[in-house]
């Protein structure tokens, strides 16, 4: 479980956030929407502790060690082939370097990466560097996972597919995840829970959506169900709501 | 493959084709031998520089002399370097005197060395070092300073403490600043030891150049700049290659 309560956070002299409070429960996967600046990233930060908030608390029954983050950026060292940098996150948790070699290349495997493993960062292409960063956070098996627009800069069919394999080793590993997207449809595909925040600066949670769609789920397939529809219609509207007569 | 061998081809015929032209010129008498002697000349010069081993000596000195303000320059540049970037108070103290020093020719300081560390190899390895260590400095210290933060974060987000950073993304950076800037260290070295000893010694190629000056023997000189040329190209193949070996991830 993780627990972010009445969570205020500022840039120098601008309120950014104010009195958010979600919860990620255990084994859940959490989607934080909301119209562009409003904070959802600044959120996340606070939560990873690279943004100190001015007031508030972020609780949880993770270890440092047990949470995996993505960003939009793979941010993979352009010095390391493929597998040593999936195996970097695992020796940084303390594995020795061959079980992280072996566990790098099962993990890649995995991810659709067979014989990919000695490439440089350079040589690899978009969708399958997101695959090794993907693979390095959860080849450390993580309890916990915070991810920011991880996908953002794929091309539809590729972001399609990995988002796919990420759905169904999450549901798989019972891992809960906190999602920061601006994707309506991919948060609801994906999510239990989908919180949406307000129009800036002072943003607050506006709406807590439950989306009971069944799972197993694939993330495509599962936009076709009946209540899929009214819910992305609902979420739709309370979002225009927010963002009001402002201009996209 | 094919594409680089023609252009090396192409290359050397040409460099070929000049010193031909330049040996029928000295032949025809287009050329005064005592400006500018014929490449068989030249040429003869340097083997018997080799073949009578008088030049091991100089060879040795300014080798000695190159090397070990490239070795101290490249120490003392990057442990600088590295202190000015992580520590602003010493960043603060340093940045000025190296600015200083950078925008000086730095063989200037030849004479005042000679002074200070006397006509022996010490005043030459002094300047070869000033030489190297200003250039490293500033890369190593910009090589720190624009390290990629997405990259430092990522590592510390995996739980890598400051010994993690240093070795997987501070070091392999600054490395690769580093190695880019490697062939420059090198000329500069061989600039400081031979300007170093055109000042003021008793050996080496610089004294050797000197002495040609002051005996008007241009075929001395020429055959000396060709060695001095010959030698540092080597080196450039060496760096070169280490270069490719060790940012073989950059392709």
């Amino acid at each position: 479980m993780l627990r972010v309560k009445d969570l205020a956070l500022s840039y120098g002299a601008t309120p950014v956030l104010e009195g958010v409070s979600l919860e990620v429960p255990g084994g859940k996967f959490v989607s934080l929407v909301g119209p562009s600046g409003s904070g959802k990233s600044s959120l996340l930060r606070a939560v990873i502790g690279l943004q100190k908030p001015s007031a508030g608390e972020v609780s949880g029954d993770f270890a440092a060690s047990e949470i995996g983050i993505l960003f939009q950026d793979d941010a993979l060292l352009p010095w390391r082939n493929a597998e040593e940098n999936v195996a970097l996150g695992l020796r940084l948790k303390g594995v020795d370097r061959g079980s992280a070699l072996a566990s790098a290349r099962q993990w890649l495997t995995r991810l659709g990466l067979y014989g990919l493993s000695e490439r440089w960062p350079r040589q690899l292409s978009g969708g399958q560097r997101k695959r090794v960063a993907l693979a390095q956070v959860l080849a450390r098996e993580p309890g916990l996972l915070l991810m920011d627009e991880p996908f953002a800069s794929l091309d539809a069919i590729v972001r399609a597919r990995v988002t796919g394999d990420l759905a169904r080793l999450v549901e798989q590993r019972g891992i809960s995840v906190l999602l920061v997207t601006h994707d309506l449809e991919e948060a609801l595909a994906l999510s239990d829970t989908v919180y949406l925040l307000s129009q800036g600066p002072r943003a607050q949670i506006a709406g807590r959506y439950e989306v009971t769609l069944p799972r197993p789920r694939d993330p495509m397939t599962v936009r076709t169900h009946p209540d899929f529809a009214p819910l992305l219609t609902r979420l739709w509207q309370d979002l225009s709501r927010e963002v009001g007569g402002r201009a996209a | 493959m094919n594409k680089r061998l023609a252009a090396g081809l192409r290359q050397a015929l040409g460099l070929a084709g000049l010193v031909a032209l330049w040996q029928w010129a000295a032949q025809a008498g287009h050329l005064n031998p005592l400006y500018m002697p014929a490449p068989s000349a030249v040429a003869a010069t340097l083997v018997q520089l080799f073949v009578q081993g008088t030049i091991w000596p100089h060879l040795y000195a300014t080798f000695a002399a190159a090397l070990g303000g490239l070795a101290i320059g490249l120490g003392l540049g990057a442990a600088l370097g590295a202190a000015a970037a992580l520590t602003p108070l010493i960043g603060d103290l340093l940045e000025p005197v190296m600015i200083g020093l950078n925008a000086v020719p730095r063989v200037v300081l030849a004479p005042l060395f000679v002074i200070w560390f006397g006509i022996g190899l010490g005043s030459k390895v002094a300047l070869a070092v000033m030489l190297v260590a200003v250039l490293i400095f500033f890369t190593v210290f910009t090589g720190i300073r624009e390290v990629d933060k997405k990259l430092v974060e990522r590592v510390a987000t995996l739980g890598g403490g400051w010994r993690d950073l240093l070795r997987e993304v501070y070091l392999p950076s600054v490395v690769a600043w580093v190695l880019g800037n490697l062939k420059v260290a090198v000329g500069f070295a061989f600039t400081g030891a031979v300007v170093g000893e055109f000042v003021a010694s008793t050996r080496g190629l610089g004294y050797l150049l000197s002495f040609a000056q002051s005996n008007y023997n241009a075929a001395l000189m020429i055959a000396l700049i060709a060695l001095i040329m010959g030698f540092v190209l080597l080196i450039f193949a060496l760096t070169g290659w280490l270069e490719r070996r060790l940012l073989r991830w950059r392709g």
